[in-house]
C-alpha cells in the first residue's frame, strides 16, 4: 500500500456556497414567476389565437403600411450610431487611464459612461418621449445614449491597453499632451473604433425595431398598434420583413468589418 | 528626389466608407426632420426631466409598489438565463463541428441563428396571448432568446478546445461519451459558465424593459409613472433599477473573473 | 508481441506516410524509432492502436488483429496500450488525479464516470501510478499549474494506470529541456525494465536514442531503412536514415 496519499482539498468557497445558492435561487425564481406546468398546458390550448393568423400573413398590407416605418427605423439607427459613436470618441480618451492622468476627471467620465450603460435602451426611449415628445427624435436620442455608452466602454478599454511608446516619443519631441494623443494614441485605436462602430450599428438596428413600442418612432409603432388588436396576421409579415432587413444589414456590416480589419 | 505616390486604391476604400457614412447620416437626419439644434438642445430637456424626478418619491406606498416589481425583473432574468443555460448546453455540442456531424451541426447552427434574430420583446408579445400578462411570458421570451445567443457562443467555445486530451482518452480505450465528459466538458465549462453569468447581466436589462408590453418586471411601472407625469415616482423606479443592475453587474463580473482565473486550493 | 504486416498508410490527399512496413516487436522490448519529421514515425505509432487506420496490411498486438477488430474489441485492445504524447494531452483545467483516472475510463460504467463515482480500487490504482513517477503529492493540483516535465510524468501515470502491456510514446520529450527530457526518458526506461512493459518511443534526438534505447529502427519517407541494436548504430547509419549529414539540432546535447 502506498503511503502519503495527499488529502483531498476542500472544495472552494465559490462552489460550496455558489452552486447550492444558484440552485435554490433558481427554484425560488421559478416559483415567484408562477411557473406551473398545468396552467402552461391549458394556456397552450390558446395558441391558435397567435398561430392561426401567424401562418396567414397579410403580405400586401404589411408592405404597404410598414415600408415607410421600416425606413424610419433604419434612419434612426444610422443617425444614432454615427452621432453616439462620435460623441464617445473624445469621451473615451478622458475615460482611460492611459490618456487621462487626472484621477478625478478619469473617475468622473468612467462613472458617467457606466451610469448611461446601466439604463436599458427602452428606458432611455421612454424618458426622451417625455422630455422631447413622441416620435423618432426621442428614439434617436435614446439610441445615441445607448451607442455612446457601449462605444465609451469598448474604446476606453482599448485605449487602456495601447502601446505607450509612440505617445512617449511624441512627447519627447516636445509635443503637448493633446498632440500626443492626436498623433499617437488615436491612430492606434482607429481600426478598433471602426470595427466597434459597425458592431454598434448592428446593435442599433436591432434596438431601433422595438423603440416604437414606447412611441419613439420606427416600425415598432405599427407592431404595437396591430398587437393591441391581436392582428398577428399583419404582424407576422412585418416581423419577417424586419428580420430580412436586419440580417441583410448585418451581413453587409460583417463583410465591411472583415474588409477593414 | 522622387516622392512615392500613395496608391489610390488604399484611400479610395477609406473615402468611400466615409462618404457612405456622411451621406447616409444626412439622409437619415433629413428624413427624420432632425436638426443639429434639436440634438444640442436635448441634454437641457432631459436635464429638466431628471430634475423633476428629485426629490425621489420614497413613500411606503411607492416603495411597496415598485420594489416587488424590481425583484420580479431579477427573477425573470435569472429564470430566463437558467432556461437558456439548460437548453443551450446540450445544443451547443450538436452545433459544434468537432462534436457533431457536419449535417447536424449546420442545421443546429441555422436554428440558433433564427432564434437569435428575434428580440426578446417581439418574442414576448407573440407569447402574450398564449401565456397571458405577467412574468411567465417575460421569462419565456428571455429564455428562448438566451438559448439562441448562448447556444452560438457555447458552440464556439466547444469548437475552440484542445483536441489532444480527446486523443488520449480514445487511445486508452475510452468511448465517445467518455471523450465528451472527460475531454470536452472540463475544458469548456469555466468559459461557458462565465457566459451564462454574462448573459444574466444582459437579461436583467432586457427583463427590465419587458414590462412595456406587459410581460412582467419593472418596465410597466416606469412607463405608467411617466405617462401620468408622476416624475418623482418614475425617478424612484429608475434609481432602484440602476442600483439593482449595478449591483448584479459588479457581483457577476467578480465571479466571472474568478471562474476564468480558476482559483483552486493549493495543496 | 506486436506485429506489423505489410502496413501501408496513404492519407486523404495522397500523401504516402508508410510504405509496406514489416516489423515485429518482442515482449519487453524498448524500441526507439528515429527519423525526420514526416518520415512516418507518428503514423506507425498510431497504427499500433488504430488511431490511424492502415490503408493496407494488418497490425497484431498480443496476437489480436487490431486492424479488423470490432469497435468493442478495439476498445479492449486499446485499454491494454498506454500512450504518451508530445504535447502531454492533459485537460489543463482538471486536477492531476482526474487526468490520471481518464486512463481507467474503459473499466467503469459511463454512469459512474459522469458522476465521478470512482470505486476505491480504481482511485488507488491512479495513486499508485502517480507514485511510480514520484508525483503523488500533486494529485489534487490542477494540471495547468505543473511544469512541462511534471505534466509529462502525469501523462506517463495516466498511461500506467491502464496497467498496459504496451506503452507507446510519441515524441515524449520534444517539448522539454535536456534535463527534464532525461528524467522523463529514465522513467520510461524504468517502467520497461521493472514492469516488463513493451515500449515503443518516437524520438528525433539521436544521442537520447543511443543513451536509452535497446533496439532502434529508422524510418525514411515511410520506409523502414534500419533495424538493429542501438549499440551497433554508426554515424553513417544515422546519415542514411536522415538522408543528410547529422546537425547539432539532431542532438539534445548535454544538460546545461
Amino acid at each position: 500500500m502506498i503511503k502519503n496519499i495527499p488529502k483531498k482539498p476542500l472544495p472552494t468557497l465559490l462552489s460550496t456556497i455558489g452552486i447550492p445558492f444558484a440552485i435554490v435561487f433558481s427554484i425560488y425564481s421559478f416559483l415567484q414567476i408562477g411557473f406551473n406546468l398545468e396552467d402552461f398546458r391549458k394556456n397552450l390550448q390558446n395558441r391558435y389565437i397567435v398561430t392561426d393568423p401567424l401562418f396567414n400573413p397579410k403580405w400586401s398590407w404589411a408592405i404597404e403600411n410598414a415600408s415607410a416605418a421600416l425606413v424610419e427605423t433604419i434612419q434612426i439607427a444610422i443617425l444614432a450610431s454615427v452621432v453616439g459613436c462620435f460623441i464617445a470618441l473624445p469621451l473615451s480618451f478622458y475615460a482611460s487611464r492611459a490618456t487621462n492622468k487626472n484621477s478625478f476627471s478619469y473617475f468622473l467620465y468612467k462613472s458617467f459612461l457606466n451610469l448611461v450603460r446601466t439604463i436599458p435602451d427602452l428606458f432611455w426611449a421612454m424618458m426622451f418621449t417625455v422630455a422631447v415628445g413622441l416620435g423618432p427624435f426621442a428614439g434617436v436620442l435614446a439610441l445615441i445614449m445607448f451607442s455612446l455608452a457601449i462605444m465609451g466602454k469598448l474604446l476606453s478599454e482599448t485605449i487602456d491597453s495601447i502601446d505607450p511608446g509612440p505617445m512617449e516619443a511624441a512627447k519627447a519631441t516636445g509635443g503637448s499632451h493633446n498632440q500626443a494623443i492626436f498623433t499617437s494614441a488615436l491612430p492606434q485605436v482607429l481600426p478598433n473604433f471602426t470595427a466597434y462602430f459597425l458592431y454598434i450599428f448592428e446593435l442599433c438596428i436591432r434596438a431601433s425595431v422595438i423603440l416604437g413600442l414606447v412611441g419613439a418612432g420606427g416600425v415598432g409603432r405599427i407592431i404595437e398598434t396591430q398587437r393591441i388588436f391581436l392582428r398577428f396576421d399583419r404582424i407576422s409579415p412585418i416581423v419577417v420583413l424586419i428580420l430580412v432587413v436586419v440580417i441583410g444589414i448585418e451581413q453587409f456590416s460583417v463583410w465591411l468589418r472583415r474588409k477593414i480589419l | 528626389m522622387k516622392i512615392p505616390q500613395q496608391p489610390w486604391q488604399q484611400n479610395a476604400f477609406k473615402y468611400g466608407i466615409t462618404f457612405l457614412i456622411v451621406v447616409s447620416s444626412i439622409w437619415s437626419a433629413s428624413g427624420l426632420e432632425i436638426t443639429l439644434e434639436r440634438i444640442i438642445d436635448a441634454p437641457r430637456q432631459i436635464g429638466i426631466l431628471v430634475g423633476a424626478m428629485f426629490p425621489l418619491d420614497l413613500s411606503d406606498e411607492a416603495l411597496d409598489r415598485i420594489i416587488p416589481k424590481v425583484w420580479e425583473s431579477l427573477f425573470i432574468a435569472w429564470a430566463g438565463t437558467v432556461i437558456g443555460a439548460l437548453f443551450s448546453f446540450p445544443i451547443s455540442f450538436l452545433a459544434a463541428n468537432n462534436t457533431s456531424t457536419p449535417f447536424i451541426s449546420r442545421i443546429t447552427k441555422q436554428i440558433l441563428n433564427a432564434i437569435r434574430a428575434f428580440p426578446e420583446l417581439i418574442l414576448a408579445f407573440v407569447f402574450l396571448p398564449i401565456t397571458g400578462l405577467g412574468p411567465l411570458t417575460g421569462t419565456l421570451a428571455v429564455g428562448i432568446h438566451s438559448i439562441g445567443t448562448l447556444g452560438k457562443l457555447s458552440s464556439e467555445v466547444v469548437e475552440g478546445i484542445d483536441e489532444g486530451p480527446l486523443e488520449a482518452i480514445k487511445a486508452s480505450g475510452g468511448s465517445k461519451l467518455n471523450e465528451l465528459t472527460f475531454g470536452v466538458i472540463p475544458q469548456v465549462i469555466p468559459t461557458i459558465t462565465s457566459y451564462w453569468l454574462y448573459r444574466f447581466e444582459i437579461n436583467l436589462r432586457a427583463s427590465a424593459v419587458l414590462g412595456v408590453v406587459g410581460a412582467g418586471g419593472v418596465g410597466a411601472e416606469l412607463i405608467n409613472q411617466l405617462r401620468f407625469r408622476d416624475f418623482p415616482r418614475a425617478g424612484t423606479v429608475l434609481i432602484t433599477t440602476i442600483i439593482l443592475v449595478l449591483t448584479v453587474d459588479t457581483i457577476s463580473a467578480a465571479i466571472r473573473k474568478r471562474i476564468i482565473q480558476g482559483k483552486i486550493n493549493k495543496t | 508481441m506486436i506485429k506489423f504486416e505489410n502496413i501501408s498508410v496513404t492519407y486523404p490527399g495522397g500523401v504516402e506516410a508508410l510504405k509496406d512496413i514489416n516489423l515485429e516487436v518482442n515482449e519487453g522490448d524498448f524500441l526507439i524509432i528515429v527519423g525526420l519529421s514526416g518520415a512516418g514515425k507518428s503514423t506507425l505509432l498510431r497504427a499500433t492502436n488504430n488511431l490511424v487506420k492502415p490503408t493496407k496490411g494488418n497490425v497484431y498486438v498480443d496476437s489480436r488483429n487490431v486492424t479488423t477488430a470490432s469497435k468493442k474489441e478495439l476498445k479492449e485492445i486499446r485499454s491494454d496500450i498506454g500512450m504518451i504524447f508530445q504535447t502531454f494531452n492533459l485537460v489543463n483545467r482538471s486536477t492531476v488525479l482526474k487526468n490520471v483516472l481518464t486512463g481507467r475510463l474503459s473499466q467503469i460504467s459511463s454512469l459512474r464516470s459522469i458522476f465521478g463515482l470512482w470505486p476505491k480500487d480504481q482511485k488507488n490504482l491512479a495513486f499508485e501510478s502517480l507514485n511510480q513517477v514520484e508525483i503523488l503529492e500533486k494529485a489534487y493540483v490542477r494540471a495547468s499549474n505543473l511544469s512541462g516535465g511534471q505534466q509529462q510524468r502525469v501523462g506517463i501515470a495516466r498511461a500506467l494506470s491502464q496497467k498496459p502491456k504496451v506503452m507507446l510514446a510519441d515524441e515524449p520529450v520534444a517539448s522539454l529541456d535536456p534535463i527534464t527530457s532525461r528524467v522523463v526518458m529514465s522513467y520510461l526506461k524504468k517502467i520497461n525494465t521493472e514492469l516488463g512493459i513493451t515500449t515503443i518511443v518516437n524520438l528525433h534526438f539521436l544521442d537520447l536514442a543511443k543513451e536509452f534505447g535497446d533496439r532502434l529502427i529508422g524510418l525514411r519517407d515511410g520506409e523502414l531503412v534500419y533495424d538493429g541494436k542501438v549499440s551497433d548504430v554508426s554515424d553513417e547509419d544515422f546519415e542514411n536514415i536522415y538522408g543528410r549529414s547529422i546537425k547539432s539540432s539532431d542532438l539534445i546535447g548535454e544538460d546545461d
